[in-house]
């Protein structure tokens, strides 16, 4: 236990440090999007990994993020932090609209149902006009300010806003593992039955770890708004989005507090690199190398990588 | 835990090899392209394009082309171009960050690209954010050059020029064959694309005066199109204008002939009716289609300078040149001759050339008249689309008529008669 805390401070020290010593643009836009994904893996894990839902319609929070956070600033001049807000109560009432019907179904059944909300959303924003529709969304370009959530010369802020927003995301992680609400939801997982047995209502905690899940995931979506400064249905609410972050899951480690983090770490630098140093002569070599990666991983350690460093401890 | 720390310092190294230092004598243009992804085989083709451009400046030939007779820059002491590509795979985050790439790391003068309207969003935002020039060659999103950039310049003719062009037409079909038909009714397909057409084609049929009897949009992945093709032909228009992609525009003309509905004329935009595919499989069925286009390969007909770039491009590549090469290679011949003027690699050097550029009409292989940038959008004004038509599935230029190659086929004849 102790090692483990000495590790974390070590890694969050790096994570720290990394722009500091790393000036330009293109590593720490790396850290971002790893640090980004890891978040929202994290948001995945509380519902897809620790309560056993599979949700293939993680994207709509993302996007439901992303949009109110737009809409807000472009059409009410109101600021993105508020906008962060008010896209997590959309994102819960989401959940809740979703959940209360799909949890009562079992196992691949609520993953498909998931996957059909995903792309409603995709539809409903890609022909409502005042979302912008189709075309999407332009942020306006504002002076940068913290207010604003507008970073122009340097991507520090950026950095430091979702190095807070990742570390949080673990800490609500951290306390989710460690709470009631955690095991009542590995119960769930493991044994529904039994768990409904022993009188938890299964429906109401699978409700709140999925509203979590929205949360943590809507909270990405306004930051990935703000950062690149322009959303369409596409970038924000694909399906590929939530299949990449189930995909993050199973490489890190289902449902293990740092499963999301080391697929992240693992999975979005694989995807940058190879892309920068293979893909630019457009082969498609990079791709290739990836999902030969995936395979292996599979057949080797189907648990994760979390289970190389825990040296095979891991259930 | 160990092994998680030295994860961590394995993964810093590989970053230490991102910097290298360059030659000066050469000038970098970043290209960003869907190299991999859905539109991956455009992506190449489009690089194709821009190298064969950079190749035609970096050699001697004899075209009436600007810096196509020197080697490679004269103002700049014989300077060569070197293309440095990006693959953004479609994605509008990787866009920004291989613009940020290119610009800070491969330290590249300009960059071409994108392709995909909403990447180009991205990535131009990053070019002026570092001012860096941004010559986008085929995005057509109106919106990109209404966000009143000062380091963005568009050769191409956007959505709305080219949805105008269709009421250009009929207006010179009144005038020259005395042929006046409406009403028109729109039959588009759901998402951007046609959602996106819709809007201007409204907006120009209200300002040229031509009445829409009805709308019908539907779902672009449909597996049949019977009812909808009743309700348009409820509508009894004359003329249809229709956006789809390859599949519905094969199902569409398949329902047309069941239900034997022939309106004077289907007006395409491009899409689905210019796909290779789509007089492959329908073939006599496709005949008498008219669609907008931004290049064909019978240009070459008026213009002869456009068959021997076309050849030269076959030859590299082996494909025949289309509009999205000729467009990719037009804004790399714009951009270097832009560099050359500034005399210097300096950013705001080039951008002054870039607003200087005035390129007539001979020197080019599109059918624009020239290129001129606008000073406050960056959107070259000159650019204009053509309209072609399908016969013996062949595409014709026959719009405008100077650069037609057959006579327009009109009205659309009735299936029994063909």
């Amino acid at each position: 236990m102790k090692k483990g805390l000495i590790a974390l401070i070590i890694f969050l020290g790096a994570l720290v440090a990394f722009p500091l010593i790393f000036q330009d643009p293109f590593p720490r836009h790396t850290l971002i999007m790893i640090m980004l994904y890891a978040a929202m893996g994290i948001g995945w894990n509380i519902i897809g990994g620790y309560t056993g839902q599979v949700s293939f319609g993680n994207a709509a929070f993302f996007g439901v993020g992303a949009y109110a956070t737009a809409i807000m600033l472009v059409n009410f001049g109101i600021t993105p932090w508020l906008g962060m807000l008010v896209g997590c109560v959309f994102s819960v009432a989401l959940a809740i609209i979703v959940g209360y019907p799909c949890f009562r179904l079992q196992g691949h059944y609520f993953a498909i149902a998931t996957i059909a909300v995903g792309e409603i959303m995709l539809l409903v924003f890609t022909n409502w006009e005042y979302a912008g529709a189709a075309v999407g969304i332009y942020m306006p370009i504002l002076p940068e300010s913290f207010m604003n959530f507008e970073f122009h010369t340097s991507k520090l802020p950026y950095y430091y806003i979702i190095l807070v927003i990742f570390v949080a995301a673990i800490g609500v992680c951290w306390f989710f593992e460690r709470s009631r609400l955690g095991y009542y939801c590995r119960a769930i997982k493991e044994d529904p039955d039994g768990a409904r047995s022993l009188g938890i209502n299964i429906q109401r905690y699978k409700m709140i770890a999925f509203s979590i899940s929205a949360i943590i995931t809507s909270i990405c979506g306004t930051f990935y708004a703000q950062y690149v400064l322009y959303i369409h249905p596409t970038s924000t609410m694909d399906l590929m989005m939530s299949i990449q972050l189930c995909i993050i899951c199973l490489i890190g480690g289902l449902g293990k507090l740092y499963g999301p983090v080391i697929g992240a770490f693992v999975f979005i630098p694989l995807t940058e690199l190879t892309r920068v140093y293979l893909g630019s002569e457009g082969q498609g070599v990079d791709l290739m190398i990836y999902s030969m990666l995936i395979i292996i991983l599979a057949i080797w350690r189907p648990q994760g990588l979390w289970a190389i460093f825990t040296k095979g401890t891991a259930k | 835990m160990k092994k998680l720390f030295q994860g961590f310092c394995m993964f810093l190294l590989l970053f230490s090899f991102t910097s290298l230092a360059y030659a000066q004598d050469e000038i970098r243009i970043g290209v960003i392209f869907p190299l991999t992804g859905p539109a991956a085989s455009t992506g190449q083709v489009l690089l194709e394009g821009v190298r064969l451009a950079a190749d035609i400046v970096n050699t001697k030939n004899n075209l009436n082309m600007p810096l196509a007779k020197t080697i490679g820059l004269p103002n700049l002491k014989g300077a060569k171009i070197k293309i440095i590509p990006g693959d953004h795979q479609g994605k509008p985050e990787i866009g920004m960050a291989e613009a940020e790439r290119l610009i800070t790391q491969e330290k590249v003068v300009a960059i071409i690209g994108c392709y995909n309207s909403g990447i180009t969003a991205t990535a131009s935002q990053a070019a002026e954010r570092y001012g860096i020039p941004f010559v986008n060659d085929s995005s057509t999103s109106p919106s990109l050059t209404e966000r009143g950039f000062k380091w963005f310049f568009r050769t191409t003719p956007n959505d709305d020029l080219l949805s105008e062009n269709f009421f250009h037409f009929l207006n010179d079909m009144k005038k020259k064959k005395k042929i006046n038909a409406n009403p028109i009714a729109l039959f588009n397909e759901n998402t951007l694309f046609g959602t996106d057409s819709r809007k201007y084609q409204e907006k120009y049929a209200a300002k040229y005066g031509y009445p829409i009897s009805g709308v019908v949009l539907y779902p672009a992945k449909s597996t049949q199109l019977t009812s909808e093709i009743q309700k348009l032909k409820s509508y009894n228009p004359r003329i249809v204008m229709q956006t789809s992609y390859i599949a519905d525009a094969i199902l569409s003309m398949k329902g047309y002939k069941e239900l034997n509905f022939a309106p004077d004329a289907i007006l395409a935009n491009n899409a689905g009716f210019i796909d290779p595919e789509f007089t492959k499989s329908l073939g006599k069925d496709a005949n008498f289609i008219l669609s907008r286009e931004v290049w064909a390969k019978d240009l070459a007909l008026k213009k002869p300078m456009i068959k021997t770039i076309a050849d030269m491009f076959q030859k590299r590549t082996g494909k025949s040149m289309d509009g999205s090469s000729s467009r990719a290679f037009t804004a790399t011949i714009v951009l270097a001759d832009a560099i050359n003027r500034a005399k210097s690699t300096e950013p705001a050097k080039i951008r002054q050339a870039l607003l200087e550029t005035n390129m007539k009409a001979d020197q080019l292989i599109m059918p624009w008249d020239g290129v001129k940038f606008d000073a406050k959008t960056g959107q070259n004004m000159q650019g204009k689309g053509i309209i072609v038509q399908v016969q013996n599935g062949e595409y014709y230029t026959v719009w405008p008529f100077n650069l037609a190659t057959k006579d327009v086929v009109w009205p659309f004849p009735k299936w029994e008669k063909r």
